[in-house]
């Protein structure tokens, strides 16, 4: 039934899409995703509000034993997350795509808009599951909806390539799902998440544990399956790009977060947390360390995607060893940090990818080496992303600050109460090394993009973007900003989340979090007072005085031109100088060479690959092309060997079941 | 009491400078300036009008005063010795390593706003030694509060009452590592050397090459008032496995630093800046030691 009423939809918002005009495709959209985000946004409030859960579907016997979808308070923050990421991706759709309407056929463009609508509904759909075929069924019409939103500009080569790479590797995650699923539902009679806590009670559960992990680390861009990320994300539009990476992949996070709470306090639980801790750790610094040395803004953001998951990930393994070792306390600040920080990511990554897109759109490039000067062209969208760069580098007033403020202090809670402490060391110093870097990756996207002089004249003659864009960033910075001055009330919404991990009830959990939080608020709020007053005394001072203005002090040296700037690879030339063995740096065309003292014209390239992209990359797609070749040479063509392939098939399954295999 | 502890902090951001420059002037066999000179400097600047890049922005303006209130509030959770500091909760170690790092970030971005060269590779190497440095603070403060089972400042450095000897060496090479992460941190020898004079060559002080006037006074100002506060977190590590008193602690964190920082200035030369990372990571290596140090002291006590 859920099947018949979902296709009905579909065929209602194809309708709906197709039918109007071109201009106003978009509103169609907006108006179908506003209208989802308005009920389920209220449904999750109230949700969350009252702790209660709330069922929405049961269909009784279809595959995997029934069915159901209902809302508890994790399924409500998730559905929140969506609704405020999906609803500004659209509205922000409309400046973006603009010039793009009159190069594309109608079709075209619907098939856009249809799949963004459907995209939204069917992430809502996967939250609200309770796992089995229609947590299946949304999960892969998920997939296939963000394949159809990366191939907009399909004409260009390496979308089509990025998107298909794409598609492969999140089907080798659903085929993952779907063997966990079928085992679940083979031990259990059914495959809710609600069973998986019953199988890892009875059957050996490390095995399956691996296989979700796997199966949603995949969505999630966990390490070292995280290649898919930097590849897709600069090939999709803006705020594609957005969507995906402020929501789609906290899907993953989302099934990883079941899975985990499905392993109830159960001895496994600690081996479970030291894999989550080590693969967070893993995934936090490669993603960061990747992200320092890329040169694409759109490609530096989605490599700092991956490192925030690691950071989620580090913070739930904190949670599930304070868990597994009887430390609520570590237990209640890793998985508020871990749903905090979920939410703050998506956040802080909308708006800098859409900062991404105002960059493309206005100046037809992404290329840190290209830009510069950005934020005297294009002054609110500098501001915005300036906001958003303070909030991802975790600084203080802002929300990032605070998530990561939760996670250290579940990290040093470990190694003071001595629970487990070598845990926590690692993560604690990890941390601190991702947190250091992600200071240094940003600076240099900011500092190169938005500061200086122009490096060309696409950016000189660059201006602001329209209002709508504008308003649709301004939906993540409110939830920034909220976060980051309102600690203790954001953080009340994600304990009451997190009672499906933890016993603790959500009041007394604020009670414990309480000092902290309220101390974070009022320092924000100091800092935000104290650099008030200092900047007003400055004025005071200077009131009055001779103030200059004069070109860049040179050092002696009188005429500098803008292509003497520190540019991006320059500025990370000392971290890369000292991780060189993470990357694969290729040089393309002749540097100048020492003995030329009056060098000619040079061109030259540096780049810095993902060496497991590249590993990937390399061995797999050749397997598959061999794996290709070898089947090919079955489709002779000849309609008497399709027979017998037929007969073979069925003399096979008969020949299996009489052996009672199948 | 608390405000006194603040107000001790502030005493001894205003005595460093002066007693580092005293000390390498003793040294050299010079008189030495005046030990109030750095305050007059500041006093002057702030006198003066301003020159700003036509290349900058507001961020350009807005930058130093970010930096010094971010110093003024991260010295609000140091403690002096016994003196509570005027805030404290679980986690404020995390919020004064942030705070210092907002700081940081403004500052290298102000750096780039100027499209200069000089002040780019200036910023690039505070934004990479910034980064390195930060495990090595953690990781004490993670040792600290392994030994004092709290996670806030005010109690972090109750270890010591326990006069056990073993707490003692822990605490002392805690000190020790504090005290290389000041020289870092403040930008001094062998990491950086304020007084040299080729742009080429320099960290800290080159970011503020377009920087004159009230702005320039507030970026010192602030830089002291950084380099007092982990000054005096070395100094409560060596106090609380000395002597525990404000009287000792407060003294000693101007000694320490002037000390120290005056003697390795005027024996050692600077490093090639390829070496900088390298002694950066040496110093989280050792914080790292010292943590495993701690733990296996830890582990030996509770067999006991």
């Amino acid at each position: 039934m859920l099947f018949l009423y979902t296709l009905l939809f579909l065929v209602l918002v194809v309708a709906a899409v197709f039918a109007t005009p071109l201009r106003s495709k978009i509103w169609t959209a907006l108006a179908l995703t506003g209208a989802g985000a308005l009920w389920a946004s209220i449904h999750a409030v109230r949700v969350l509000a009252g702790g209660t859960v709330e069922a929405l579907w049961t269909i009784p016997d279809t595959l995997f034993g029934g069915d159901s979808g209902s809302l508890d308070p994790l399924s409500a923050l998730f559905v929140l997350l969506i609704s405020i990421g999906g609803v500004a991706s659209v509205l922000y759709s409309r400046g973006y795509l603009a010039h793009t309407l009159a190069e594309k056929s109608p079709a075209h463009v619907s098939l856009h808009y249809t799949s963004l609508t459907v995209m939204f509904y069917a992430m809502l759909g996967v939250v609200c599951s309770d796992g089995g075929l229609s947590f299946l069924f949304f999960w892969e019409l998920m997939t296939v909806a963000s394949f159809l939103l990366i191939l907009y500009d399909a004409q260009r080569r390496e979308v089509s390539r990025a998107a298909l790479a794409y598609l492969i590797m999140m089907h080798i995650g659903f085929v993952l799902l779907v063997v966990g699923f079928v085992r679940l539902d083979a031990v259990c009679g059914t495959a809710t998440f609600e069973a998986l806590g019953q199988y890892f009670r009875t059957q050996s559960p490390l095995p399956l544990f691996l296989v979700f992990l796997a199966g949603f680390g995949m969505k999630a861009g966990v390490f070292p399956m995280h290649v898919w990320l930097p590849e897709a994300h600069p090939a999709a539009p803006s705020h594609v790009s957005a969507l995906m990476s402020g929501v789609m992949i906290k899907t993953g996070v989302y099934g990883i977060l079941r899975t985990v709470a499905a392993l109830g306090e159960l001895p496994v639980l600690h081996t479970a947390g030291v894999i989550l801790l080590v693969l967070g750790i893993v995934t936090g610094l490669w993603g960061v360390m990747l992200a320092a040395t890329q040169n694409d803004v759109k490609r530096l953001l989605a490599y700092s995607s991956i490192e925030n998951i690691g950071i989620i990930l580090l913070a739930l393994g904190i949670a599930a060893l304070g868990k597994a070792s009887g430390n609520h306390f570590v237990a209640l600040c890793g998985i508020a940090g871990a749903l905090l920080h979920t939410l703050n990511h998506s956040f802080f990554k909308s708006l800098l990818f859409f900062g991404a897109g105002n960059l493309l759109s206005q100046t037809h490039t992404t290329s840190l080496d290209a830009l510069g000067g950005v934020s005297k062209h294009m002054p609110l969208t500098s501001l915005l992303f300036l906001v958003g760069t303070a909030a991802i580098c975790a600084l203080p007033p802002l929300n990032g600050f605070i998530s990561e403020l939760m996670i250290y202090l579940g990290l040093l809670d470990g190694i003071a109460s001595g629970s487990d402490i070598l845990a926590s060391a690692a993560g604690l110093a990890s941390l601190a090394l991702i947190g250091g870097v992600v200071v240094l990756a940003f600076t240099k996207l900011y500092g190169t993009v938005f500061l200086g002089s122009p490096r060309s004249h696409e950016v000189a003659e660059a201006t602001e973007v329209d209002n709508l864009r504008i308003a649709a960033m301004a939906l993540p910075l409110a939830g920034i900003l909220f976060v980051g001055l309102f600690p203790q009330a954001a953080v009340a919404c994600v304990t009451r989340a997190a009672g499906f991990f933890l016993r603790t009830p959500a009041d007394a959990a604020d009670w414990l979090l309480s000092p902290t939080l309220v101390a974070a608020g009022r320092i924000a709020w100091l800092l935000i007072a104290v650099t008030g007053v200092l900047l007003w005394l400055r004025r005071r001072t200077l009131r009055g005085r001779r103030i200059a203005e004069g070109p860049t002090w040179g050092c002696g040296f009188t005429s500098p031109n803008t292509r003497m700037q520190y540019t991006g690879e320059s500025f990370s030339e000392g971290l890369q100088a000292i991780a060189t063995s993470l990357t694969q740096n290729s040089g393309e065309g002749s540097p100048v060479g020492k003995g030329e003292i009056f060098p000619d014209a040079h061109r030259f390239d540096i780049g810095h690959r993902d060496r497991i992209g590249r590993l990937f990359s390399a061995w797999w797609v050749e397997l598959l092309r061999v794996i290709n070749q070898r089947v090919m040479r079955l489709r002779t063509g000849k309609i008497n060997h399709y027979v017998l392939f037929a007969l073979a098939f069925l003399v096979l399954v008969f020949l299996l079941s009489i052996l009672n295999v199948i | 009491m608390a405000l006194l502890n603040t107000l001790l902090i502030l005493l001894a951001a205003l005595c460093i400078p002066g007693l580092i420059n005293r000390t390498r002037a003793r040294l050299a066999g010079r008189k030495g300036i005046r030990f109030a000179q750095h305050l007059y400097d500041v006093h002057l600047l702030l006198r003066k009008g301003a020159v700003y890049s036509t290349t900058t922005t507001a961020l350009f303006r807005t930058a130093p005063s970010v930096m010094l209130a971010t110093s003024l509030l991260a010295i609000l959770f140091i403690p002096v010795g016994d003196l509570r500091p005027l805030v404290s909760f679980d986690g404020d170690v995390v919020a004064f390593a942030y705070l210092l790092a907002l700081g940081r970030g403004a500052l290298i971005l102000a750096a780039m706003d100027t499209g200069s060269s000089f002040e780019g590779m200036g910023a690039s190497r505070e934004a990479l030694y910034g980064a390195l440095v930060e495990p090595a603070l953690m990781l004490t403060f993670g040792t600290l509060a392994l030994l004092s089972g709290h996670t806030s400042f005010a109690m972090l450095f109750e270890a010591g009452a326990a006069d056990d000897t073993k707490l003692i060496i822990v605490l002392l090479l805690a000190a020790y590592v504090l005290t290389k992460i000041v020289f870092t941190e403040s930008g001094r020898v062998p990491v950086d050397d304020p007084r040299t004079h080729l742009e080429l060559t320099m960290i800290h002080e080159v970011m503020c090459l377009d920087y004159c006037g009230v702005d320039l006074a507030y970026i010192k100002m602030s830089t002291w008032l950084k380099s007092a506060a982990l000054s005096m977190l070395a100094a409560d590590a060596v106090a609380a496995a000395v002597c525990p008193r404000w009287w000792f602690a407060a003294p000693l964190a101007v000694v320490l630093t002037g000390l120290s920082v005056g003697i390795v200035e005027s024996t050692q030369a600077r490093n090639k800046l390829v070496r900088n990372t390298t002694f950066i990571l040496t110093i989280t290596a050792l914080a790292a030691l010292v943590f495993f140090t701690g733990y296996l002291l830890q582990l030996n006590i509770a067999i006991q």
